[in-house]
């Protein structure tokens, strides 16, 4: 097992490096570059510029110079931001991302098991219809649609909660409502119907039928044997779930005028802020991968099938 | 040349009519009464859009600019922008007799402008126009507005959906029958690229390479094509890897057909079933991804709308004129709701087994 997970863990650095290598590239080769779109800028000092910035080097120096800076932990000045290094403007915005994030994935989890648990148990019942129609609403409604339209509703109607902001603002928490229901709405959509259909399957499954046949209380049942086995496919989904809400947050944090990650990435690429973009991706891609890996080997813990021999 | 086909019979040697894959699926298909519904309304959308440029009424482009920010109505434009007007003159009156006089010159302008609309509610023709969805900031008519911001995004949701089938089918279909370190390479390939953060590169390649005010749907298709035919390329190499030691195939081969023939005349078709649920499935996905890019500013631009690019207007000025939000976003919510749908129903149809499976 532990030779798996040292295995598995070495198998991210290859990944890791092929988007850094590739996004590096990517971002090289488009049309314009970080002071382009500064006007009547004279030519010695746009020389000087590039210099400062190792600009005029050939592209591989550049690229073996970033990568020993990214080994180093460092990720260069901001070309945009020309008082902060990137360090730093990730360091301000990655735990507000990250707040929201982990809250939207909390909730999405929690309440769509539970909600998945209650429709599997009362299969073509009321409670089942109602659920899964909210949860194919769930999953068609886009986040940039519900993002505004709750605005429009509560916000501005019914002034229930505050249009925009943060934790930091005068409305404290309050701010965290809208935008985190929103983020997690579709993924708890599609994990209410992941964790009902594998709870259904798992219902008619020999080792459940035996389970009741030998007298084992219903509660006992469920619970020992229907969700141990029912919720794999849902933890499975984790990793691709996160992947989402990173991407959503970028649109999430725009609508809500949240101090995040997201919030300037798009900016950074209009802007050709190279090393900015760079860090993000970097940084978004860490976690992506290291939420990918924790999933891998939690399922393999709660699945008795696996082995790693 | 007619060759008589032997007639099936079922267990009490009783003639019965052959069930082709697809008559079976249909009968499973018309008994899904919700998979029926979402067929009509995909179908009533896809019509709309395909018939929208043979009716001049379904105008995107004209800006009316006495008509602007009118609410959805089923009233001609002339009485609603009389109606404005009133609204706006009694609101001025009020002040007025309150003793702002400065508001004066402003009351007589409006009361001028309410009676020249009047004199034209019946001579001028475009105050006629009914827009059941409003106006825009421009005047311009929401409804034709968003049928044509649906022909970009269903478009772009149906090339995307074509190349990730095409692209995909071809890879897999070679991986699958041709195996050995042709494989190994390809689907490593497919792995690395599926732990990539892909919305995020669409993202950096979307808004480094466009230009602005050149139409940067080519680089949406790239973008969006770039990633989308892992999955099916997966599913077809499993299906074909599955088929191919069958005895069919080894038929065919001992026959003498080629490579070519046997992966397009008998393996693939075995493999329509698998392909026409991802499409369906993936189509909204496709169109969700678009509209998520342009949505953000960076998807289609300026001339061009899609249902993201609009739903993005509207909120901008959602407080003071909400329909202008709402119609794309209803709209665009109504069809991927039934398009989901029909894609759970096609599932279900095509592959019983999969049958509550999400």
């Amino acid at each position: 097992m532990s030779r798996y997970i040292i295995r598995r863990f070495l198998s991210l650095i290859p990944t890791i490096f092929i988007i850094i290598t590739l996004s590096f590239f990517l971002i090289r080769f488009a049309p314009g570059g970080p002071f382009s779109s500064e006007k009547n800028v004279p030519e010695q000092v746009l020389q000087n510029l590039m210099r400062k910035y190792h600009m005029d080097e050939p592209m591989w120096r550049q690229y073996l110079r970033y990568m020993g800076d990214v080994l180093r932990g460092d990720l260069g000045p901001s070309f945009r931001y020309r008082d902060n290094t990137v360090n730093e403007l990730i360091g301000q915005s990655l735990p507000n991302s990250m707040l929201l994030g982990t809250i939207a994935l909390l909730l999405a989890s929690l309440v769509g098991i539970g909600v998945g648990i209650i429709s599997a148990l009362k299969q073509n019942h009321w409670q089942d219809y109602t659920v899964m129609s909210i949860a194919v609403v769930g999953i068609s409604v886009p986040l940039f649609v519900i993002g505004p339209v709750l605005q429009l509703v509560f916000a501005m109607k019914l002034h229930w909660l505050p249009l925009s902001g943060w934790i930091n603002s005068r409305d404290g928490f309050k701010t965290l409502i809208m935008p985190a229901l929103t983020l997690s709405f579709p993924y708890f959509a599609y994990i209410a119907r992941l964790s009902r259909a594998s709870l259904l399957e798992i219902l008619r499954s020999d080792y459940v039928r035996t389970a009741r046949a030998k007298g084992l209380a219903e509660p006992t049942v469920i619970w020992k044997h229907v969700l141990k086995g029912g919720l794999l496919p849902v933890v499975s989904y984790l990793g691709p779930a996160f992947s989402g809400i990173i991407t959503g947050s970028i649109v999430i944090e725009s609508v809500f005028a949240i101090p995040g990650v997201g919030r300037i990435f798009v900016q950074s690429a209009l802007n050709r802020d190279y090393t900015l973009i760079m860090g993000e991706v970097i940084v978004y891609s860490m976690i992506l991968v290291l939420m990918n890996f924790v999933v891998d080997i939690v399922y393999g813990f709660l699945d008795p099938r696996i082995s790693y021999n | 040349m007619s060759r008589k086909i032997e007639k099936a019979v079922n267990e009490f040697n009783q003639q019965m009519k052959p069930v082709s894959l697809w008559a079976d699926a249909w009968k499973r298909l018309r008994r899904n009464k919700m998979a029926l519904i979402s067929l009509w309304v995909v179908g009533f959308y896809a019509l709309v859009a395909v018939t929208a440029p043979l009716f001049s009424f379904l105008d995107y482009r004209t800006q009316v600019i006495e008509h602007a920010n009118l609410p959805p109505s089923l009233r001609p434009a002339g009485e609603l922008v009389i109606e404005k007007l009133e609204a706006r003159h009694a609101l001025i009156k009020e002040r007025v007799d309150e003793g702002m006089d400065s508001l004066k010159p402003e009351m007589e302008r409006i009361e001028a402008d309410i009676q020249k609309a009047k004199d034209e509610l019946d001579t001028n023709p475009v105050n006629k126009k009914v827009y059941i969805f409003g106006t825009d900031s421009l005047g311009r008519d929401m409804l034709s507005k968003t049928i044509y911001g649906a022909r970009i995004s269903m478009m772009v949701g149906l090339v995307g959906t074509l190349t990730a089938v095409f692209v995909g089918i071809l890879i897999g279909a070679i991986s699958g029958y041709i195996g050995g370190w042709l494989d190994n390479l390809l689907m490593r390939f497919v792995d690395i690229m599926y732990g990539l953060p892909y919305m995020l590169i669409v993202i950096i390649l979307m808004a480094m390479f466009r230009k602005e005010g050149q139409s940067s749907i080519v680089i949406l298709f790239v973008g969006i094509a770039l990633v989308s035919w892992l999955t099916i390329a997966r599913v077809v190499r499993g299906q074909i890897i599955s088929l191919k030691n069958s005895e069919f195939v080894e038929a065919a081969r001992s026959m003498g057909a080629s490579t070519g023939r046997i992966i397009f005349r008998h393996l693939l078709p075995n493999t329509i079933g698998v392909i026409i649920v991802f499409t369906s499935l993936s189509l909204p996905s496709f169109i969700m991804n678009e509209s998520f890019l342009s949505f953000l500013g960076i998807g289609v631009s300026a001339p061009l709308s899609s249902w993201g690019s609009l739903v993005s207007e509207g909120a901008n000025t959602m407080e003071l004129y909400p329909w202008q939000l709402l119609a794309p976003a209803i709209e665009m919510t109504v069809f991927l709701f039934f398009m989901n749908f029909l894609g759970d129903g096609l599932r279900d149809a095509l592959d019983p087994q999969s049958k509550n499976r999400t």
